[in-house]
């Protein structure tokens, strides 16, 4: 009985002593992947979820030039107020003109070049990938203010070149029209390179042997591109489409720097910009904030609908 | 359907790299022609000048009456299936087939027609609307092989088709092919690595070797008369014995002698005639697997037995595989299921060569000495 009692409770020992060391193993898993993932997770929440709360707040208070200590919440006012400004339905208009011309442009120009590229007669291919990739290469900033010295009425490149060939010099960033044409001529240069690269990619990965299938079954140019390479273009193409368009729509750089914040008279702006002139030339920080939200339902609502409609996420191969 | 006849063509590589040396031969209405040989021989070249899809250098390649060196593959009427399929993956598999028709403005019914038939032949009517990536390996192979049905070319090209294939499935999709070529009697032109389906498909076959013709004959008289040791070592499976060595002898008295062995072998009297010449000069004996036998009373009559050490032995069942040495030489040979001592260095089996099967080959040139020169070209 005796034996058997300190048997059964030495197994009892090693039972807990065995429970104990796998929860302490368990507990030094856990901590381990907290240390590898919390810097990430905290950074995360300091840049992206902080601000964010942040932004739905003001965009529910008061905050402006006014109120900027004793600001309060004060509900969905501020929504109320951007969207019955029909400043900013303009605003928004010229924003989907702006990023349709300017993903129209950067796709169509990118695979162009790219199938031009891709063709076997084309020598000193990588001087040529590198010198097409440039534009995207150099800082937005830069290239932004070359081009807007370029537009310059007087002085400018453009104007100059033109009154070569005898064309009348354009008031390219004093009125509205040319201003807004101004600005997405400096975007279409910066965007293409990327569609370029993408499309480069996308058309390395065709196999040879589909054209040479469709050569013997007679296609021409014309039909090889529509029917081979445009449709196996697009699992590669979409995703870089929507991230394209994200991206135009939110690119306030280009437009503010060339505009010079939305010259002439407020009349260049896209709903990024128009956000920025809200907050931090007039200090309608609440309203600012709405607007953004707004912004960010635009294009999450966009994303969700456009890669759901055209299968992105469905393999080709 | 129509004969394709090639005039020296040849095909040389901006950089100066020939990889097909002036091949001349033709191709008749309906036949079967198989193209032969070690990666990089060119036989891949040479079809896709016939496709179009490889400019010639210079010679002139004729399909039908017609010379198409510089008409491009649309124009030639011909059908190529491809080694990876080269199936449209964004089409189904019905499209797939049409493709080729619908670009050439075929009416709808005439399209669906075809295709159909074309599914129906090939045991693809049950897929016709997937999409290739849901299909296996041998459906994707027939639906390539449909693509070019469909169209009833003059000339359908084959490259490497099954080599993307496992075994069982190449042995079947290997008779669908022959299968196929009965039925349409189409001219077919065929390029593989693989020396089996040379032998049991072709009606004839080309071996190529370095940008090279080496010979062109039926499966069987290639396989019983290689113009050469090339040849004669990469037909047939294990490959020719080959054993270097001379001439001895005197009058009719003549034999065969390995270097370095005490292995002689007497010649009959028809070899002994041609050979007679070469008495004395360093030359190779070329002996296939099966006709090496276990000396004792299954051996043939006339033939000369020699001993060998055993090295390794692999029953195959219907057969056994027996790997054998002697000084420098080595030998396989296939011989009946019988009882067979345990391999080893010390143990010694004799074999008989059947002497009225021996290949000679001049060491210098390879070429064959005692075959007769290539039978039928027609």
């Amino acid at each position: 009985m005796l034996e058997g009692k300190t048997t059964t409770a030495g197994l009892k020992v090693q039972q807990r002593t065995a429970a104990q060391s796998k929860t302490r193993e368990a507990r030094q898993r856990t901590l381990f992947l907290w240390g590898l993932l919390g810097p990430t997770v905290l950074i995360v929440l300091a840049v992206v979820a902080y601000p964010f709360v942040y932004n739905v707040v003001l965009s529910l208070s008061n905050m402006n030039i006014y109120h900027i200590r004793d600001w309060e919440v004060i509900g969905l006012q501020q929504y109320a107020s951007v969207l019955t400004e029909p400043a900013v339905w303009v605003v928004f208009f010229k924003t989907v003109v702006w990023t349709l011309v300017n993903i129209v442009f950067h796709v169509g120009l990118g695979v162009w070049l790219a199938v031009i590229l891709n063709k076997a007669f084309i020598v000193g291919k990588p001087a040529w990938r590198v010198l097409l990739i440039l534009p995207w290469a150099l800082p937005q900033y830069i290239t932004a203010l070359t081009w807007r010295g370029m537009f310059n009425y007087e002085y400018g490149a453009i104007n100059l070149i033109g009154g070569v060939f005898g064309m009348d010099s354009i008031a390219w960033l004093t009125s509205p029209f040319e201003a807004f044409v101004a600005v997405i001529l400096t975007n279409i240069w910066l965007g293409f390179p990327f569609m370029m690269v993408v499309a480069l990619g996308g058309l390395q990965s065709i196999p040879g042997e589909l054209y040479e299938a469709a050569d013997v079954d007679g296609a021409s140019e014309w039909t090889k591109f529509w029917k081979i390479t445009a449709p196996l273009l697009r699992p590669v193409m979409i995703p870089a489409i929507t991230l394209g368009i994200v991206w135009t729509f939110n690119n306030i750089n280009v437009v503010w720097l060339v505009s010079n914040g939305g010259e002439p008279n407020d009349q260049t702006h896209i709903l990024v910009s128009y956000v920025y002139e809200a907050a931090f030339s007039m200090y309608r920080f609440g309203w600012a904030a709405a607007l953004s939200m707004v912004i960010f339902g635009i294009l999450f609502l966009f994303t969700q609908v456009f890669l759901k409609k055209t299968n992105a996420t469905e393999a080709a191969y | 359907m129509a004969r394709v006849r090639l005039d020296t063509v040849r095909k040389v590589y901006p950089n100066g790299f020939e990889a097909v040396h002036g091949a001349s031969f033709e191709v008749q209405d309906g036949e079967f022609v198989v193209f032969v040989g070690p990666s990089g021989c060119g036989k891949s070249t040479l079809l896709r000048m016939i496709a179009g899809l490889e400019e010639i250098t210079s010679g002139t390649l004729h399909i039908g009456d017609r010379v198409v060196n510089d008409l491009a593959p649309k124009d030639r009427d011909v059908a190529m299936v491809f080694q990876n399929y080269a199936l449209y993956p964004h089409l189904t598999v019905y499209d797939n087939m049409a493709f080729g028709l619908k670009i050439r403005k075929f009416p709808k019914a005439e399209i669906d027609e075809r295709v159909r038939e074309a599914a129906r032949i090939l045991g693809v009517e049950q897929v016709l609307d997937r999409k290739p990536k849901l299909l296996s390996g041998g459906q994707r192979q027939r639906v390539a092989v449909g693509r070019a049905i469909v169209r009833k070319p003059e000339v359908f090209l084959f490259d490497e088709p099954l080599s993307n294939l496992d075994a069982k499935l190449r042995v079947q999709m290997r008779t669908e092919i022959s299968r196929l070529h009965s039925q349409l009697g189409a001219t077919m032109i065929y390029v593989t690595h693989d020396q089996v389906e040379a032998m049991t498909m072709g009606d004839r076959i080309v071996v190529l070797k370095d940008g090279e013709v080496q010979q062109i004959d039926t499966p069987l008289h290639l396989y019983d008369h290689p113009a050469n040791q090339f040849v004669a070592g990469f037909i047939g499976s294990p490959a020719m014995n080959f054993l270097s060595g001379r001439i001895d002898g005197s009058g009719d008295a003549l034999s065969f002698v390995a270097d370095e062995t005490a292995l002689s072998v007497p010649l009959g009297a028809s070899d002994a005639s041609l050979l007679r010449a070469h008495a004395g000069q360093a030359i190779t004996l070329g002996i296939r697997p099966e006709d090496l036998y276990v000396a004792g009373p299954t051996a043939p009559n006339g033939s000369a037995t020699s001993r060998w050490t055993l090295d390794v032995v692999e029953p195959m069942g219907n057969e056994i595989v027996l790997y054998v040495s002697s000084g420098p030489h080595t030998a396989v040979a296939r011989v009946a299921p019988q009882p067979i001592p345990e391999p080893g260095t010390d143990t010694d089996i004799d074999l008989a060569l059947d002497t009225s099967k021996l290949h000679f080959f001049d060491q210098e040139t390879e070429a064959a000495l005692t075959e007769t020169p290539t039978a039928d070209l027609a």
